[in-house]
């Protein structure tokens, strides 16, 4: 029973599990982001563009 | 607000990476091996945190779940998404280092026991709210479903916790009431600061999700005015 292959899986299991998600997450919001600042430049772009 | 926010999220990370290595410290080196099963049974300091935080975060998400239905404004249904979706990372970790240890303690890898296969409909349920809303017909409609199941996820924590009370599983019972507590300084220490860890992580993780969720809610309002001006 003492075996500390079990433990060392079950450790990386878990933190690779969670640092995936982390990165998973971070990627997605600087995706949305980056999406989210172009439209907001072309919308002001075109404000603008309609003012003058 | 977004200040607060930042603060709150460098504060947030701050202190996870700071007691991570105590935590691990406390686990490897300062808890001592159990008698019968040595060092696999020291997967416990993160299979009981990782289910609290999961036990945890169907609690915030029957919050954020009510709190809409009663409001039906956005910040709600936020906090649900994020727990919803954090809630299914740690119940999914929970299934996978169960049987990590089941392997080398009960000789199998899974068992259709009571608690185990409740944990199971859990998760079940967690990513059946995904999923209503990655295929609702409107965000509304998703939001209102996702909400209702919400609130049946709740329903299955008080079920799990007393589920071995109930049907007398092969699953251990560390703590309860009536229980002494069978654990030795060294361990108790491991486990508070380990699940102090997750609480921590588990917290950092909402607080993203809940950014990512208003990010994508703004971006689907400029997206619709847009395609109106169009």
């Amino acid at each position: 029973m003492k075996s500390y292959d079990f433990l060392f899986w079950g450790y990386l299991v878990v933190w690779t599990g969670l640092m995936v998600y982390f990165v998973i997450l971070g990627r997605k919001t600087a995706s949305v982001a980056r999406r989210l600042d172009a439209l907001e430049a072309q919308a002001k772009r075109g404000g603008s563009a309609r003012s003058t | 607000m977004q200040r607060l926010y930042d603060v709150l999220r460098a504060a947030l990370l701050a202190a996870t990476a700071a007691l991570m290595p105590v935590a691990l410290y406390l686990i490897f080196v300062n808890a001592p091996e159990e008698k019968v099963m040595g060092a696999v049974q020291k997967i416990f300091y993160f299979h009981v945190p990782i289910a609290a935080v999961t036990f945890l975060s169907v609690f915030v998400l029957l919050a954020g779940a009510v709190g809409y239905l009663w409001t039906r404004r956005a910040g709600w249904d936020h906090l649900s998404i994020a727990s919803a979706e954090v809630g299914l990372v740690f119940c999914t970790l929970v299934l996978i280092t169960g049987p990590i240890w089941a392997k080398p303690a009960w000789g199998v890898w899974w068992t259709w026991e009571a608690k185990l296969t409740t944990t199971l409909i859990l998760w079940l349920l967690l990513a059946g709210i995904l999923l209503s809303r990655a295929y609702a017909s409107s965000p509304e409609q998703g939001a209102r479903v996702a909400s209702v199941l919400g609130v049946v996820a709740a329903l299955d924590v008080p079920i799990i916790y007393k589920a071995v009370d109930w049907w007398r599983g092969q699953h251990p019972i560390v703590f309860g009431a009536g229980k002494t507590n069978p654990l030795a300084p060294g361990m108790m220490s491991a486990l508070k600061v380990s699940m102090l860890v997750f609480v921590l992580l588990y917290a950092l993780l909402v607080a993203a999700r809940m950014r990512l969720a208003a990010l994508e809610d703004r971006l689907a309002a400029l997206e619709d005015a847009a395609w109106r001006s169009q």
